[in-house]
């Protein structure tokens, strides 16, 4: 990150030069990618409504074997976690690559291919699902057809990510790339061997869930963290105009991350017949995640202090610093909730899912939001048509996640007291759980509104609707004071 | 070295210790684990799952029933409540009766996929073939609510096949009321228009069935045509069964009840679940 004034000879026709030929040489795949993650986005949120619907009124939808509650989430899962988010993911990856690494995307029709069989490896798993060959492994539902797709798709993405590093033409590294990096090596080794582990060859009883918990948890904190983090570390500073707060801390960050997330996980597992320092090491790991948190945490925070203004007008940032946000809570939060005695009531709850939401929706899908907001523009060429669109979007997913994450917190945790405690019946619980089952169904509905929000807005953009990218993007409002010049060219 | 070669290096190696610590050690400890067998006359413990049982544990698997039911007894030491006195006690899965001891990585041997469960909106079910019958099961499967007014447990009768009874009942047929099996997978009762029409078609014969119980002695008054009475022959109606209907599960419905009905596990004591 190099302000404008230490670049004596920085052309700044020349450098626009260079960013479209990199844009347009990204252009295809990475709107592929993106457009398909909006469609399982839609796709998914239709799922989760009807699951969440389906816990207060269980005769909502009951008639079919296609449509039970227990596919229906499982097919959610799948569409959101390797549909959206994952594509999201692939999309951010590429698109940050090329523009940090200065590089042109080589062959960008093989990555045609990777999204192609990216899109029938999530549709295969979502309709298998719901067809009856979900496999009960949460995060690995996927029927066992699925996974060479996506196997496929993953190697083609993760070899395009590095071949764009290698072609680099700018020397600085800056600290999105070391994540992304980190994040497309690590996420096709965990997803094979789990596969491998527990389908191929299937390991002997509890081993299955040790190995379900270790992707469970790093499939978070190995791909979907560190790619929404590289777009935090890119966003942030980009629309500011200013660079990253310490170079030391991004850096400390990024190891103690790789180092301790990758032992998280089997605190999920709590209480269960395993070895119980396998949990203990977890522990371990879970609590050690304070240091890159609050590495990160700092980094981003102190970054934007004194810009907060700025999120009055820009969308991309908005969503950014919104995930931003949510990731030091929901790191915290998680960090603590891995001690054996907060587990010991909060697992087996609505806590956990509520915590899940937290990482998976209000972070990550914030970021990728936030992201899109900014990347997709560049790429099309065409401002985003309307700014009221952005802000329903944005409002109906921040009050949505936050209704769900509070009232299943709040329901999750007196669940897991009083199933704690043998005087209280099952349908004693059930009945307290109903009302705040009814909140995450209004949340449902909003983040679901939110989405419908977004989706049509990306589509009007892909047709052409939006003025063509002249002078400053949409903002929701109009500055009071212009904008100021971009300080980091790539 | 190249920037890059450095961070490959190190994303290797740190992965690579997770892996090799919380994947390869805990494989190396208890892949293959062995069955458990005090001395040789005795059968040894736990037994893989036969027939209908396994075909069962499909249906479980693919309709995720293990997203609301967990399949694990924890330890007396696990989790604490406190009683009236304000003593603090532990154990609850235990004293809520849903196994004998905590379950141990031996009882899942024989598990693929090993469903240990990520939440409880239900009860655990490790156990529960000690717990309930096989009609129970059935009734319970095919509409939780015929049991618990309060359950949010999915209606399973699309495991179930209605049809036109040919000469005697199936013996497998639900043992349940019209009010359960006119529209399966919900609760029916007909609207006050649909009711008079059945009462003036059928009415003296349903009136005669009522007062025909021996238990409904009390009521040789009831007048259907006042709307107390009414309502009081529409409720014994809608509990009586449906005439030339039944409802008989389906091939998954009984493999389904008969996986429910061998799950076992924590009732043989084994030695290493001593606490």
């Amino acid at each position: 990150m190099v302000a404008e004034t230490e670049l004596p000879h920085y052309d700044r026709e020349k450098a626009a030069a260079e960013r479209a030929a990199i844009d347009g040489s990204c252009r295809g795949p990475v709107l592929f990618f993106a457009a398909s993650a909006v469609c399982w986005l839609l796709v998914g949120s239709a799922l989760a409504l009807m699951a969440s619907i389906k816990l207060h009124s269980p005769s909502f939808l009951t008639s079919t074997a296609e449509l039970t509650f227990g596919r229906v989430r499982m097919a959610h899962l799948q569409a959101v976690g390797i549909g959206w988010s994952s594509m999201a993911a692939v999309a951010a990856a590429l698109w940050l690559m090329c523009r940090l690494a200065r590089a042109e995307l080589m062959y960008p029709r093989i990555l045609y291919v990777a999204g192609v069989l990216w899109n029938i490896g999530v549709a295969l798993a979502v309709f298998g699902i719901l067809g009856g060959d979900g496999q009960s492994v949460e995060w690995l539902d996927a029927p066992p057809y699925t996974p060479p797709f996506l196997v496929a798709a993953l190697g083609i993405v993760a070899a395009w990510v590095v071949a764009t590093f290698r072609r680099r033409r700018e020397t600085h590294l800056y600290v999105s790339q070391w994540y992304i990096l980190g994040a497309v090596f690590w996420f096709p080794w965990i997803y094979t061997v789990a596969v491998f582990m527990i389908f191929w060859s299937p390991a002997t009883g509890v081993v299955q869930p040790i190995v379900n918990w270790w992707f469970g948890h790093n499939v978070l904190g190995l791909w979907f963290t560190p790619i929404a983090l590289a777009s935090i570390y890119y966003i942030i500073p980009k629309v500011i105009g200013r660079p990253i707060h310490s170079y030391y801390l991004s850096i400390t960050g990024f190891w103690a991350l790789a180092l301790f997330y990758s032992w998280a996980g089997m605190h999920h597992l709590i209480g269960g017949p395993i070895p119980a320092w396998l949990a203990t090491a977890s522990i371990v790991g879970s609590v050690m995640m304070f240091i890159p948190v609050i590495a990160v945490a700092i980094n981003h925070h102190m970054t934007m202090l004194g810009h907060f203004h700025r999120l009055k007008y820009s969308p991309a940032l908005r969503f950014t610093v919104f995930g931003a946000i949510a990731y030091t809570w929901v790191s915290f939060q998680g960090a603590i909730e891995a001690l054996k005695d907060f587990s010991e009531v909060a697992h087996f709850t609505q806590y956990t899912v509520a915590h899940a939401h937290l990482g998976a929706y209000g972070f990550v899908a914030m970021t990728f939001f936030g992201l899109f907001y900014y990347m997709v523009p560049r790429l099309t060429g065409r401002e985003w048509a309307n700014a009221t669109l952005i802000r329903i979007h944005f409002w109906c997913a921040s009050i949505g996640i936050t209704i769900y994450f509070v009232s299943l917190s709040i329901g999750g945790w007196w669940q897991g007291r009083m199933l704690n405690n043998p005087n209280v019946p099952i349908g004693n619980i059930v009945n307290y759980l109903l009302p705040y089952f009814f909140n995450r169904s209004i949340a449902g509905v909003l983040l679901t509104i939110g989405h419908v929000a977004f989706a049509v807005s990306f589509v009007m953009n892909l047709a052409g609707w939006g003025k063509k990218r002249v002078g400053g993007p949409t903002y929701f409002v109009q500055a009071a004071t212009t904008s100021p010049p971009v300080l980091m060219p790539y | 070295m190249d920037r890059g070669m450095v961070i490959f290096l190190g994303a290797l190696l740190t992965c690579a210790s997770s892996w090799l610590g919380l994947i390869l050690y805990p494989y190396w400890q208890l892949n293959g684990e062995k069955p458990y067998q005090k001395d040789a006359a005795d059968d040894p413990y736990p037994q893989p799952l036969q027939g209908q049982a396994l075909a069962g544990r499909k249906v479980y698997q693919q309709n995720g029933c293990m997203y609301c039911h967990s399949q694990q007894v924890r330890s007396e030491k696990f989790g604490n409540w406190w009683d009236e006195n304000g003593q603090m006690k532990t154990g609850a899965d235990i004293k809520r009766g849903w196994g004998l001891r905590r379950t141990v990585s031996r009882d899942y041997i024989h598990d693929n996929p090993t469903m240990l469960g990520t939440m409880r909106t239900g009860p655990d079910l490790v156990n529960v073939g000690s717990r309930y019958s096989a009609s129970w099961q059935y009734t319970h499967t095919f509409n939780a609510r015929t049991f618990n007014s309060w359950s949010v447990m999915p209606s399973f009768a699309f495991l179930y096949m209605k049809e036109a009874v040919v000469g005697e009942r199936s013996e497998k047929a639900l043992k349940l009321g019209r009010e359960w099996t006119v529209d399966p997978g919900y609760r029916w009762r007909p609207s006050a228009r649909e009711w008079d029409t059945i009462l003036i078609a059928r009415g003296a014969a349903i009136t005669t069935q009522f007062l025909g119980e021996s238990i409904r002695a009390g009521d040789a008054n009831l007048n259907p045509d006042t709307p107390e009475g009414k309502k009081r022959l529409l409720d014994f109606w809608l509990t009586t069964e449906e005439e030339g209907y039944q409802v008989v599960p389906t091939g998954d419905a009984e493999a389904l009840v008969a996986y429910l009905l061998a799950l076992r596990k924590a009732e043989v004591s084994l030695p290493e679940a001593k606490e």
